[in-house]
């Protein structure tokens, strides 16, 4: 098993400008009396930005007196949460075990090539975020992709070209 | 209580106990690696692993399973040490095992627990963790290589501090102590995190590579900072104070230390202490021998012939103090001494004076936790008093103490749970209170003896106009609000108030104390456990100097007259031993045209500070790490102060010189010790009757106090607002205490220099950012400074710290509880 190398998720990665808080305050309003409030005002604050940017953890952390720390906590511990802008449309290749030995990993190096993307990555222009998944519970489809909820069973190289081009005709 | 049998003892303890504590109370060790006794139970790391014969079938971890009636407990058999040893195979497996260059080898729980356990061998392999080491804060290295993920950094952090910088962060083999965005190390640096790292993860980056733990003397002595009290263990190397060493077995605060009273004692050893003394010579100050130098300050304080005046820092001990008392009555016959006390201490020296009868408090610290209502004036009480800040958040949070501040700011108190904080106009405290009364008066809520006590018909009469309707207006509060803090105050069947001092606190002074005298005084409080008031004075020893009398005689002048006397050339010749005036009193032009106009000044201190710069005459003296002595803190509790290294330099404590000018003066043999003064002190000063050197012990004493509470009703004075200038607070940073703390390195590190604090709004409606610059200018004078930006201030209010010399903030404030001043952006 192989560690991450030290590595820093700045709030300098978030984007330069300026974060529209209405519907992060929006939601908290929502759950501000709930006991236990802080995971629904972090997945509703993820749904309304499709993701949860920094200075919305600042807002919660001072509106619900929650340290920023264990908000950060909180999201790296559940992979649902995510601190950077993702992509329009999602693409997950399962490498799980019927999907590897189907050749999964080709599947994974060529989505790779084409988008110029690497796992957990997301495209400059936020239309692709690429994502190796464990398994997606269709082993009998091996080797599986999906592209946010439509999935593609059986695929090869070919059917990563075409998904590509049908999804940049797609609208952002 | 619940008996138990652990390794075949018969244990009884309390019903609350684990089975670690009992087996702790019956002298029988189980080792830790997580658990520490300030901090709930954890139960992370499984070194604590027991055999219990009721739960046969696994082992228990003792420290967080609790101790049950008839439980019969083996702490130690092959099992059990093969699981430790196991737990400490598994850690070794991560951790780096670079003891030869880390700086907590000796002091490190894995490394003496792997030496205890004898793993020499490892059967398990992995790659090691390969995480940046965050060096970018300047005084906490954190080295997540060697992390065993115990939790305690994060655990004190949250439930003593309160502060919450660490958590565990990611999952799995990536988990880590992080911080909010995995960021730098950004928080209040109180270090209680490196204290409980069981490791070398945390470490003190002022200390690293200094010593090794084994070769260092440790010795325990007094916090010489704010007036809390707290006690400290030096480590001293060499003649040299190389660092503060946790023991969580000193003092009530059980060894929690503040940011400066665990990284700012580097100024013991500071390159800028003076060692010889100094003499003028025409416009510059020249090295002299103590001879020269002490026989020239006897022929000048006898030329004065009596119109001498004293100035001394209540941060010298209580025998020297007494003796600089002594000095100058019966040596010099002169009773114009004072400790600033007019200035910064007047709740003691006057208003605890003329309503208790005595100038202390009539609480003690341990009262905090014990109180069912804590009415805080000023949040800022936890910037000046950090560990009563700690202790403040433990009564909160685990006794369940109701937290009422009334503030001109919020702070980071008014997020304790359940705390409210009433934000009041700046400087309405006084009508505040006396509308709090009034209301316990109309409403019938006084304490039934209250009328019987003397001064009763002359506070009803003296509140009469201060209804909750004219109260408000003047405190900009609801007079629903102050009704509902009167009869929450009143109601509770216990309630302390704390009234922060200091000099950057012209508002606490003699009249508020009063005012929050008579309240609690009304309502029965005096005398009664956790309950009453706590005044928490601004230096290590301000209740001693108090105590010592150092105030000034009925003839005499106080701190201000003294300044006015140089001024008018009424004083000749002045003796300042440690106080900065020229940066710590208000009106620094006023104190600088004093001091350079009068006949003669010694200074004796020890650095040349801005008030030293001034004087004819210069004597280094000693730091506290350099003398035995005596400290009365917050709370009166009488503690010793150890010698720990010899004297830097040539210098002298002020015990020496005091002792020799008084032996010259008066003709009367030498003191041969403190323990000797303390003597004489003990028979001569109320409340420290019976004390002697011997019985005040590790702990110290809590001197008695005789009560005779008595109602005397004050008048507020309000600072009317002048029309669109900012009300200025003054006021302690975090890191800092009076002007000493400039030459600690910890302190100055995190925070540099002086700066003015606005509200985010006013801030964007000024156009100024973080750290940009203002001139800040009141009718006084203007100064440079950097601003901070903050969420406590209401609109319109800024804040600054007094302590630092360069730009000093008296430039602009003259001892009024606000100063009204304009701002504009600085180019």
């Amino acid at each position: 098993m192989s560690h991450a190398p030290a590595k820093k998720v700045a709030t300098e990665d978030a984007p330069a400008e300026e974060v529209d808080l209405t519907a992060a305050n929006q939601i908290i309003d929502k759950y501000l009396t709930l006991p236990g409030n802080l995971m629904p005002v972090l997945q509703g604050i993820q749904d309304s930005y499709g993701f949860v940017p920094p200075p919305t953890v600042a807002l919660v952390a001072e509106r619900l007196n929650v340290y920023p720390s264990q908000i950060y906590g909180v999201l790296t511990f559940y992979s649902q949460f995510h601190l950077k802008p993702r992509g329009r449309y999602i693409i997950r290749v399962c490498v799980g075990t019927a999907c590897h030995v189907q050749g999964a990993e080709r599947i994974v190096e060529t989505f790779f090539g084409k988008l110029g993307i690497g796992h957990a990555e997301t495209s400059i222009d936020l239309r692709y975020t690429f994502e190796k998944v464990a398994c997606l519970g269709a082993c009998g489809m091996a080797p599986l992709a999906m592209v946010n909820d439509d999935t593609y069973g059986k695929m090869t190289v070919q059917k990563v070209d075409d998904i590509i081009a049908e999804y940049n005709q797609r609208p952002m | 209580m619940v008996n138990l049998t652990i390794d075949d003892k018969q244990v009884t303890v309390e019903k609350d106990a684990t089975i670690y504590d009992a087996a702790k109370s019956a002298g029988i060790k189980i080792p830790i690696l997580c658990h520490d006794k300030k901090l709930h139970p954890f139960g992370g790391c499984r070194m604590c692993l027991v055999e219990v014969e009721q739960m046969k079938g696994r082992l228990i971890p003792s420290c967080t399973t609790p101790a049950t009636e008839g439980m019969i407990v083996r702490t130690s058999n092959e099992e059990i040490l093969k699981a430790r040893k196991l737990v400490l195979e598994l850690l070794l497996l991560k951790h780096p095992v670079d003891c030869p260059v880390c700086d907590a080898a000796g002091d490190c729980d894995l490394q003496n627990l792997t030496y205890e356990y004898g793993v020499s061998k490892n059967p398990l392999q992995d790659e090691k963790f390969r995480w940046e080491i965050d060096y970018i804060n300047p005084l906490i290295e954190r080295d997540m290589n060697r992390c065993v993920h115990c939790g305690k950094c994060a655990r004190i952090c949250d439930e003593i501090v309160s502060f919450g910088a660490y958590t565990f962060i990611n999952r799995g083999i990536d988990a880590k102590m992080g911080t909010a965005f995995d960021g730098p190390l950004d928080c209040e640096f109180c270090g209680s995190c490196v204290s409980v790292c069981p490791v070398g993860a945390l470490l003190s980056r002022p200390f690293k590579f200094k010593a090794r733990w084994w070769s260092m003397q440790k010795v325990k002595t007094v916090c010489s900072y704010c007036g809390t009290g707290c006690q400290l263990t030096l480590g001293v190397k060499d003649n040299k104070v190389l660092t503060t060493i946790y023991d969580e077995n000193q003092g009530f605060h059980n060894g929690q230390l503040c940011t400066r009273g665990r990284w700012g004692y580097q100024f013991v050893n500071s390159e800028k202490r003076l060692t010889t003394p100094l003499i003028r010579k025409g416009n510059s100050l020249v090295e002299a021998g103590w001879d020269e130098a002490l026989a020239l300050v006897a022929s000048k304080l006898r030329e004065a012939k009596g119109a001498v005046a004293g100035l001394v820092t209540p941060r010298l001990t209580n025998e020297e103090l007494f003796l600089f008392k002594k000095f100058f009555t019966d040596g010099l016959g002169c009773e114009s001494i004072d400790h600033s006390a007019g200035y910064a201490h007047g709740a003691l020296t006057e208003a605890a004076v003329k309503g208790l009868g005595q100038g202390a408090s009539p609480s003690v610290i341990a009262d905090i936790q014990k109180t069912d209502l804590l009415l805080v004036v000023k949040t800022d009480a936890y910037e000046t008093h950090p560990v009563l800040g700690f202790e403040i958040n433990l009564g909160v949070k685990r006794q369940g103490v109701n937290l009422r501040l009334v503030s001109d700011k919020k702070g980071k108190l008014s997020r304790l749970p359940g705390a409210q904080t009433l934000v009041h106009t700046p400087g309405s405290e006084v009508t505040l209170f006396n509308t709090l009364t009034n209301i316990i008066i109309t409403e019938k809520l006084a304490d039934a003896g209250a009328a019987a006590l003397p001064g009763y018909e002359l506070l009803v009469k003296g509140v009469a106009g201060y209804t909750p309707e004219k109260g408000a207006v003047a405190t900009g509060l609801g007079a629903d609000e102050l009704t509902a803090l009167a009869r929450e105050y009143a109601a509770a069947e216990k309630a302390l108030i704390l009234l922060p001092l200091g000099l950057g606190y012209p508002g606490h002074n003699a009249t508020l104390a009063q005012a929050l005298l008579n309240l609690a005084i009304l309502t029965g409080r005096i005398g009664k456990e956790g309950s009453g008031v706590l005044f928490l004075g601004e230096k290590n020893n301000s209740q001693g100097a108090v105590d010592m009398g150092i105030i000034p005689g009925a003839k005499g002048k106080d701190a201000a007259g003294i300044i006015a006397g140089c001024a008018s050339g009424e004083i000749k010749a002045l003796y300042i031993a440690g106080e900065n005036p020229v940066v710590s009193y208000p009106d620094r032009k006023k104190v600088e045209a004093a001091l350079e106009k009068v006949g003669f000044l010694v200074v004796q201190d020890l650095f040349l500070t801005e008030t030293a710069a001034k004087a004819d005459v210069v004597l280094p003296v000693c730091s506290f790490a350099e003398k035995d002595g005596t400290f009365t803190s917050v709370g009166r509790n009488v503690q010793k102060v150890t010698k720990a290294i010899k004297p830097v330099g040539t210098s002298k404590t002020d015990f020496e010189i005091f002792n020799k000018l008084f032996a010259e003066f008066t003709g009367k043999p030498l003191y041969l010790s403190s323990q000797a003064v303390f003597a004489e002190i003990a028979e001569s000063v109320p409340g420290y009757a019976g004390l002697t050197w011997a019985k005040l012990g590790s702990n110290g004493i809590v001197r008695p106090v005789a009560l005779s509470p008595k109602f005397v009703p004050v008048e507020s004075v309000v600072s009317v607002p002048q029309p669109g200038k900012f009300a200025l607070l003054t006021g302690s940073a975090l890191n800092h205490s009076g002007t000493l703390s400039q030459y600690g390195e910890g302190p100055m590190m995190v925070c540099p220099e002086g700066y003015v604090e606005f509200g985010r709004d006013d801030a964007k409606k000024l156009g100024l950012i973080e750290k940009g610059t203002v001139t800040v200018t009141s009718d006084a004078g203007s100064v440079k400074l950097q601003v901070k930006l903050g969420n406590r201030l209401p609109a319109g209010v800024l804040f600054a710290p007094y302590h630092f010399g360069v730009n000093s903030i008296n430039t602009v404030a003259v001892g009024a509880p606000v100063t009204w001043v304009n701002v504009a952006k600085a180019e």
